[in-house]
């Protein structure tokens, strides 16, 4: 019986969906995704929510939703979704792309520019291929890459603080 | 208290316990969102590590096994000139010392991890097995009867970081990773080019060393980039002889550091096209270096007075030419399948030059510099893997074909032969060279098949199992396997353990090493030959030499990582490593050395002319059992400073706990034949018990300022057949980087600020090793004997 009890015990704490505490690199692109937001301005939209999608799976676990609880982005409360393929993507403002495929994401950000959706990734070469943001980690520090041209060509106006910090690309040149 | 009220307090703690910890890093994600972006950028992230893993870099700190990540930060701080040096005094449990007057071993020093053999040690190049040297350690220096991998070969200016993985791992790598791994990860995506160039030399201004680095790096589509790293660096020789009372007492010998010139360049591409990535990085080294034998005074017996009226120091001169290239194309399927077939090729060529030297036995007809001939090591790998993640689970999975070939090269024939006018000093003094009975082509085959199933029971467990199955042409098949498991308790604390099998398989060197002299009896025209025997020799295999058999290991290691904060970890792991029948060159077998030789084995050596033999075998088996401990601790201070302190710990002590049975033609028992005290010692005690360190670094906005505290435990020697303990010491190193410019920095650096030595040897009988003799420092002192050095270097990045 103890032994049961024990191993219940044990299986309690196992269950519990929380990301290993160590992993900046986690933290701080779910940080990133808010805070780049709040950067950008969108064409007005009706939508009373700022909506967040995560395309394909979701490294955070919990952490997006327990970090955007209670912010708010351009004034509205902010809604997570999580999107296993681009149909299920609907309307959104920002869509954090993890597709492993470059095909797939091309696909992401045509149906992004197409819709005025602020594209963020940290896949090799994202920001080249038409994404707006791409976030790289090199040495253990975050880099920032924006492609300014996929930004107006979907319709959004990236303000200067954050263009200051990034490496931007004018066209697709690296 | 009952059983089920401890249950419901338990559960109620641990509820409570994880609920503060989830909150934490909501907290801390919270406390980043509030902060200005600039300062996000400025951020370190835990350090990630791909090694011991075949489903992509993860952070090292949530790794299932222990791993160290040293950043290219760390090395370059260190103000050491090539990346052995740099983890000698970073890594506790990684060994390099210097030996000087050990023939090739002064020119490609060995480095060992836990106190085992440098053999014992994978090297990884961007997760590809680095080739080792073909030069085999044959003098009593640590890792005496092993090859290993050259580091010197590698730029540390083209080094991103360095992965030391604290685990054996052979299920997962195959051979030699017994003592752990070292994976190099070259400077790769998003760096800027850079050039540095570094004066430095010691506190009694010899060992001058000039250095010249150029790190270009090139931007291609799709985030690809090609690096290129080109490198002269020149170490000037140090000498730390004392006087020799035979010659005078003047200082006739050379003891410290080889006078070393290296010409390197590195190479690291990436050419992304789609889903598929094309990788290419290389590696080549062409040295040249210049270290002292023994010095023959002009009285001795080996001089030619006519030649050198004062005697002669023979200088042992190589040319090493090493390189190595991968080439090959990683992607990733629809499903998401990741797959990498890759192409490796390592060579290492070591000649061995002889100059300012003489051939006593022929006279004055000598010539005074010899081609002493050549020991070579090519390898060849073709490697498949696949990964893929299922769900929260990785299955991976590959095959390998290595193909090794190992070459003597006869030197030229003044550099060998025993000519007319002496019976006993034969060759190139210095070191004789290599004669055609020494000369060997042997290559063998290896296929491997490996598997890894990574599963994640739940969040917060995951088991991992590998299992590798190995072919060789020459010794046969080898199955090893794995299993680790990590368990995360809390947020801020895990678990983890591993048990698994290991192997390595005998070097070529070793089955195939052949190096003997000759000399004559006045009474006797016929050679006599002595010396080292490859086991295939028919002398050898009649005195008992069989086939090599891999060494085979059993591993545990079970540990813990401490995370209370983002700026705090804590880790501490204990091990447990057992290698059974470790290779080691026998003692000299000969009528006069072993009393009790077999008649059989005394004939054998009669009807062949030889003195004495040396050949390899199976001997011994080993435990080694040690304690790591780990502290990382980083802290964001006032106007931008940033403070980061790495501590480190280790001990580990190995003992002899098996001997093979020795061969019966032999007539003697394996500790006459191998352990005598020299051997046991070298084994058990020559390495440091145990060290620390403690690396620390507080960054201002215009200045770094580096301090490395080192211990280095003490160690055991051998005069006379007796033990003699040589004291632990401490070292300080310092450096100053000043930020001159956005661009442009000056750093003045100390190493061993302190001028500590390591302890003479006391009073001997020896006529050269002692207190006041010539030699007055221990060949396994672990942080050389050259006292303090200083240095300047500058560096521009563009």
């Amino acid at each position: 019986m103890r032994m049961v009890l024990w191993v219940l015990g044990l299986l309690c704490c196992v269950q519990a969906p929380w990301a290993w505490a160590g992993d900046e690199e986690r933290k701080l692109e779910a940080v990133f995704i808010g805070r780049f937001a709040s950067y950008i301005e969108w064409p007005a939209k009706p939508r009373d929510r700022f909506v967040i999608t995560l395309l394909d799976d979701n490294p955070f676990g919990s952490l997006l939703d327990d970090l955007y609880r209670d912010k708010r982005i351009h004034n509205k409360p902010i809604e997570l979704r999580y999107a296993t393929r681009l149909e299920q993507v609907g309307e959104t403002d920002a869509l954090f792309i993890t597709l492993t495929s470059s095909a797939a994401r091309a696909a992401a950000i045509d149906y992004a520019q197409r819709n005025g959706i602020l594209t963020i990734s940290e896949a090799k070469g994202f920001a080249e291929s038409g994404g707006i943001i791409q976030l790289d980690f090199i040495e253990q520090k975050a880099r920032i890459k924006i492609n300014h041209g996929a930004a107006l060509k979907s319709g959004l106006r990236i303000g200067a603080p954050l263009l200051t910090i990034a490496t931007v690309l004018r066209g697709d040149k690296p | 208290m009952s059983a089920p009220h401890r249950f419901v307090l338990c559960l109620a703690m641990a509820g409570a316990g994880a609920a503060l910890a989830g909150d934490k890093a909501v907290q801390e994600s919270n406390d980043y969102y509030r902060r200005p972006l600039e300062q996000l950028l400025q951020v370190e992230t835990q350090a990630k590590a791909a090694v011991g893993s075949r489903g992509g870099a993860r952070d090292a700190l949530d790794a299932e096994v222990p791993i160290d990540i040293i950043t290219s930060a760390q090395l370059q701080s260190t103000g050491q000139p090539d990346l052995q040096r740099a983890l000698a005094v970073l890594v506790p449990g990684f060994n390099a010392p210097r030996p000087s007057i050990t023939d090739g071993t002064d020119h490609a020093p060995p480095f060992t991890l836990r106190g085992l053999s440098p053999d014992q040690v994978l090297v990884l190049v961007n997760g590809k097995r680095l080739h080792q040297s073909s030069l085999l350690h044959n003098n009593g220096t640590v890792g005496r009867g092993s090859s290993g991998v050259d580091l010197a070969t590698i730029p540390l200016r083209a080094i991103e970081r360095v992965e030391v993985l604290r685990d054996g791992a052979a299920a997962q790598y195959g051979s030699d990773a017994i003592a752990g791994i070292i994976n190099i990860i070259l400077k790769g995506y998003g760096q800027r080019s850079q050039a540095t160039v570094t004066y430095g030399r010691t506190g009694e201004g010899d060992g001058i060393t000039r250095q010249g680095t150029l790190f270009h790096t090139l931007p291609l589509a799709g985030d690809g980039f090609i690096n290129l790293t080109a490198e002269w660096r020149d170490r000037g020789a140090t000498n730390r002889a004392g006087p020799d009372a035979s010659d005078g007492g003047r200082i006739n010998t050379h003891f410290g550091d080889a006078d070393t010139q290296d010409g390197l360049f590195a190479l690291n591409a990436e050419l992304p096209r789609g889903d598929a990535t094309l990788y290419l990085h290389g590696l080549y080294d062409r040295r040249r270096s210049s270290a002292g034998a023994f010095y023959r005074t002009a009285g001795d017996a080996r001089n030619i007075a006519a030649i050198y009226p004062d005697g002669f120091l023979p200088r042992i001169e190589p040319k090493i030419l090493d390189f190595s290239a991968t080439a090959g194309v990683r992607g990733v399927l629809d499903g998401g399948a990741r797959w990498d077939i890759s192409y490796t090729h390592g060579h290492n060529d070591y000649h061995f030059y002889v100059n300012n030297s003489l051939n006593t036995s022929l006279g004055l007809a000598t010539p005074t510099s010899f081609d002493s001939g050549a020991t070579r090591y090519t390898q060849q790998i073709l490697n498949a893997d696949f990964s893929k993640k299922i769900g929260r689970h990785t299955v991976a999975g590959g095959y390998e074909f290595r193909q090794e070939h190992y070459r003597i090269i006869k030197g030229d024939a003044a550099s060998y032969m025993l000519g007319s006018a002496d019976n006993f000093a034969y060759g190139a003094q210095g070191f004789p060279g290599f004669s055609p009975e020494n000369a060997v082509s042997a290559s063998r085959q290896a296929h491997s098949l490996y598997g890894d199933l990574k599963y994640s029971a739940t969040e917060r467990l995951m088991l991992d199992a590998a299992a590798r199955a190995e072919h060789y042409s020459d010794f046969g098949s080898a199955l090893n396997g794995k299993l680790a498991l990590r368990y995360r308790a809390t947020d801020d604390l895990l678990f983890r353990s591993s048990v698994s099998t290991g192997f390595r398989a005998p070097s070529l060197s070793q089955s195939h090493f052949s190096y003997t002299g000759t000399y004559r009896n006045s009474n006797d025209a016929a050679a006599q030959f002595w010396g080292n025997f490859a086991v295939d020799h028919p002398v050898a295999r009649a005195l008992g030499a069989t086939d090599l058999k891999p060494e085979k290991s059993r591993h545990l290691t079970l540990g813990m990582v401490f995370q209370p904060s983002s700026q705090l970890t804590a880790s501490a792991d204990v091990f447990v490593t057992d290698i059974h029948d470790r290779i080691l060159p026998t003692g000299y077998i000969s009528a006069y050395s072993l009393s009790s030789l077999s008649p059989q084995a005394a004939a054998v050596l009669a009807q062949n002319n030889i003195d004495g033999a040396v050949y390899f075998t199976n001997a011994i088996g080993t435990r080694t059992r040690g304690v790591d401990l780990r502290l990382d601790y980083s802290r964001e201070m006032d106007k931008g400073a940033r403070l980061k302190l790495v501590a480190a710990y280790q001990r580990s002590r190995t003992r002899i706990t098996e001997l093979n049975q020795a061969p019966e033609v032999l007539g003697v028992n394996m500790t006459d034949l191998i352990l005598d005290p020299f051997t046991r010692v070298l084994i058990e005690g020559s390495q440091p018990a145990d060290a620390i360190k403690l690396w620390s670094r507080y960054s201002h906005g215009s200045y770094d300022l580096v301090l490395n505290l080192n211990r280095f435990g003490k160690f055991h020697s051998v005069s006379a057949y007796d033990r003699v303990t040589f004291s632990a010491k401490w070292t300080l190193d310092a450096e100053l980087c000043l930020r001159l410019a956005k661009d442009v920095t000056l750093a003045l650096g100390g190493v061993n600020l302190f001028d500590v030595r390591p302890d003479q040897w006391g009073q001997t009988d020896d006529s050269l090793v002692g207190a006041g003799k010539v030699i007055q420092y221990s060949q396994y002192a672990p942080f050389g004997y050259n006292g303090a050095s200083y240095y300047l270097r500058l560096g521009v990045n563009f």
